[in-house]
């Protein structure tokens, strides 16, 4: 029996999901106008379904766990399992890095934003190749930008470059 | 319109400037994708769908199937030189094409595999110019129930050949419709799981979730695992070309390979993956040089290679005939034509036959362009796999972000791709498959409006979907696709309730 503690976490935040849909269906107004199905009958069927089943996945963690079909993993060719410890620091690094992204992408503009993102994570990631990852952020972003906004027509975001006519 | 216009009418416009250049790059960038570890054609297909904005449909279609087709062909690349498959389907194809390639013959298995490819894929196109239209004919008897239990059965039949767990797997299929509720329900117009947010009454974006899923998700397990040593990258020595001995086993490998592929993978929907894998079993049975298989065997890598390209074949004629995908990366490509404003499905023949019958033909066309690109052009493929890992998943970060803000110029929607990216890291930390989620989230809306019109025509009962043969025929086809794993269980249980106990002992 394989006894997992992420997989523990997961029934339980599964469940907890599955019940606030379910619980949600509930409050879905019916229309004015009579239906057969009202809009929140579906999302009640699934909210059931969902929550039966993520009843059935927390039972075989309390019960141990589940004994994996490795030979039918094999036959459907299943994914790779994610194993041993996460690079923690390095995924923690990358999302932190995402959401400053998305919170600058409009501020900063496109190619400010992105120069900065990108030279950040080379400088993170492996900085030995300086010269030839910085002109490779250069193109990205500023060449980039201008061939999406002067060739394609495709509306990006300027930022302080607005400032210099661009 | 009769099956030779329709022919002519296809290579009338597959053979237009525009859509030649189309084919070209979506077979470059599928080689590509293919070749690259860690970008699967799943990803590719969604990362490349904002390129087809402003595109008429035809040319998107065959850009997709380009990069679709185009990844299973460079897949094996990897498998052969590096031991790493480029994607899913590749898998078994480093089992032989490895070795092959340490007993100093990589030029031979590259070009079985090329060659291979080409030949199946070429069937399943014929087979879905014979028989597509086919098809399509018959979909146009059914009925709202009919389709509503179509969309249930292949829901059933992906989620039970995704991943270990059929609980997770129907877990996720659940999570993807559950998404596809959101936003403003179209019949009634009330709105669902908005919580005031004005951005979310159209529902949440599919590229947003198909791109954070997919594409962010692999730069999560790429970078956490970056200190994995890199696999002895082996060249190519000697010729490309096959031996007269190699032709005389690679022929009927290939007739297998493809055949099997076609109806496992296509028809049944079991996906390219699970094609490939089904080829090696066969081979494994089927072919005299059993023995050799494991040790550098060329119908080890001709198999599974002509599996994986017919079954994308087929996979496409459930898109385009049915209007329902049969595999993840033709759920994506549905949801991208939905985005286009074109509807797949059995109408699409007689409507739009020049979308049709164009796709078809801009496939023979690829398949040969893919024939040239991979075999000569190979040596360049190699030069990709040295592009630092880092710079590749920075690159996806920045194609991400431009994809997904081009589509509505929405931050909101910048900051739900990256949470759907933690998501699908947590998804395969704890072993869920995602594939499901784009299945359900694609179907969802569309599952929802033929069950309310099958009530109308009803009146409100359920017994629509069981007593209409067809629609019943389905659902049972449902079922058994979900409870197959557990039949040997409740074998053993029902065969204890009529087994004595003494005779329980002795045996």
């Amino acid at each position: 029996m394989n006894v997992n503690r992420e997989d523990r976490i997961a029934s339980l935040v599964v469940a907890a999901f599955s019940l606030a849909y379910l619980i949600y269906a509930f409050f879905i107004p019916m229309p004015t106008l009579k239906q057969q199905l009202g809009p929140g009958a579906f999302p009640k069927g699934i909210g059931v379904v969902m929550l039966i089943l993520s009843g059935i996945y927390v039972f075989q963690q309390l019960r141990g766990g589940v004994k994996e079909d490795e030979k039918r993993a094999a036959i459907i060719g299943a994914e790779d399992k994610i194993e041993g410890k996460a690079g923690i620091k390095t995924i923690g690094f990358m999302l932190v890095l995402m959401a400053f992204y998305a919170f600058v992408f409009e501020r900063l503009g496109y190619a400010i934003s992105t120069f900065v993102v990108f030279m950040v994570g080379v400088l993170y990631l492996d900085r030995r190749h300086l010269v030839r990852d910085g002109i490779i952020v250069v193109i990205s972003s500023f060449v980039l930008y201008f061939i999406f906004t002067a060739f394609l027509r495709v509306q990006l975001p300027a930022g302080p470059l607005k400032l210099l006519g661009l | 319109m009769n099956f030779w216009n329709n022919v002519t009418l296809g290579f009338g416009v597959a053979v237009t400037p525009m859509n030649l250049v189309f084919a070209f790059v979506g077979v470059f960038l599928g080689t590509v994708i293919g070749v690259l570890p860690g970008i699967g054609p799943m990803t590719g297909v969604a990362l490349l769908i904002p390129l087809t904005f402003g595109m008429n449909p035809t040319s998107a279609i065959i850009l997709m199937a380009g990069i679709y087709y185009g990844a299973m062909y460079g897949g094996s690349t990897t498998s052969i030189l590096v031991n790493t498959p480029g994607e899913s389907s590749s898998v078994v194809t480093c089992l032989d094409g490895y070795e092959m390639a340490k007993k100093g013959r990589a030029g031979p298995a590259l070009a079985a595999a090329a060659i291979s490819s080409f030949v199946a894929g070429t069937f399943a196109t014929l087979m879905l110019m014979l028989f597509g239209p086919w098809v399509a004919k018959i979909a146009l008897r059914f009925g709202p129930p009919e389709f509503f239990s179509l969309m249930v059965a292949a829901l059933t039949l992906v989620t039970s050949l995704a991943g270990r767990s059929i609980v997770k797997a129907l877990l996720s299929t659940l999570f993807g419709l559950a998404i596809a509720t959101i936003g403003i329900d179209l019949q009634s117009g009330v709105p669902r799981y908005t919580f005031g947010n004005l951005e979310l009454l159209d529902g949440l974006e599919f590229l947003v979730v198909a791109i954070g899923l997919f594409a962010l998700c692999e730069v999560f397990v790429n970078l956490a695992d970056m200190s994995q040593a890199v696999q002895e990258r082996l060249s190519i020595k000697g010729g490309l070309w096959l031996t007269k001995e190699d032709w005389k086993r690679f022929t009927p490998a290939c007739i297998r390979g493809t055949l099997s592929g076609f109806f496992v993978g296509g028809i049944a929907g079991a996906g390219a993956a699970v094609a490939s894998f089904v080829s090696y079993g066969l081979e494994k049975k089927a072919s005299k040089y059993r023995d050799e298989l494991g040790k550098g065997a060329i119908e080890g890598v001709t198999g599974p290679e002509s599996a994986n390209n017919a079954a994308a074949g087929g996979a496409l004629i459930h898109l385009l005939c049915l209007g329902i995908p049969g595999s993840g990366t033709t759920a994506i490509m549905l949801g991208a034509l939905i985005m286009l404003g074109l509807q797949p499905g059995p109408l699409l023949f007689q409507q739009q036959p020049q979308f049709v019958w164009g796709l078809i033909a801009s496939m023979y066309i690829g398949n040969v362009m893919l024939l040239v690109l991979n075999l000569p052009l190979v040596g360049m493929w190699v030069k990709l796999l040295d592009v630092p890992l880092y710079l590749l998943m920075l690159f996806i970060v920045l194609f991400s972000f431009l994809g997904v803000y081009t589509m509505n110029n929405s931050v909101q929607d910048l900051y739900l791709m990256v949470g759907f990216g933690v998501i699908g890291y947590l998804m395969k930390r704890t072993d869920f498959p995602a594939s499901p989620i784009i299945l359900g989230m694609v179907l969802g809306k569309l599952m929802e409006e033929k069950m309310r019109q099958s009530l109308v025509i009803s009146d409100g009962s359920m017994m629509i979907f069981v007593t209409r043969p067809i629609s019943l025929f389905l659902l049972i086809v449902a079922v058994v696709a979900i409870t197959n794993p557990y039949w040997k269980q409740i074998g053993r249980a029902i065969g204890g309730l009529f087994i004595s106990e003494p005779k329980k002992a002795q045996l």
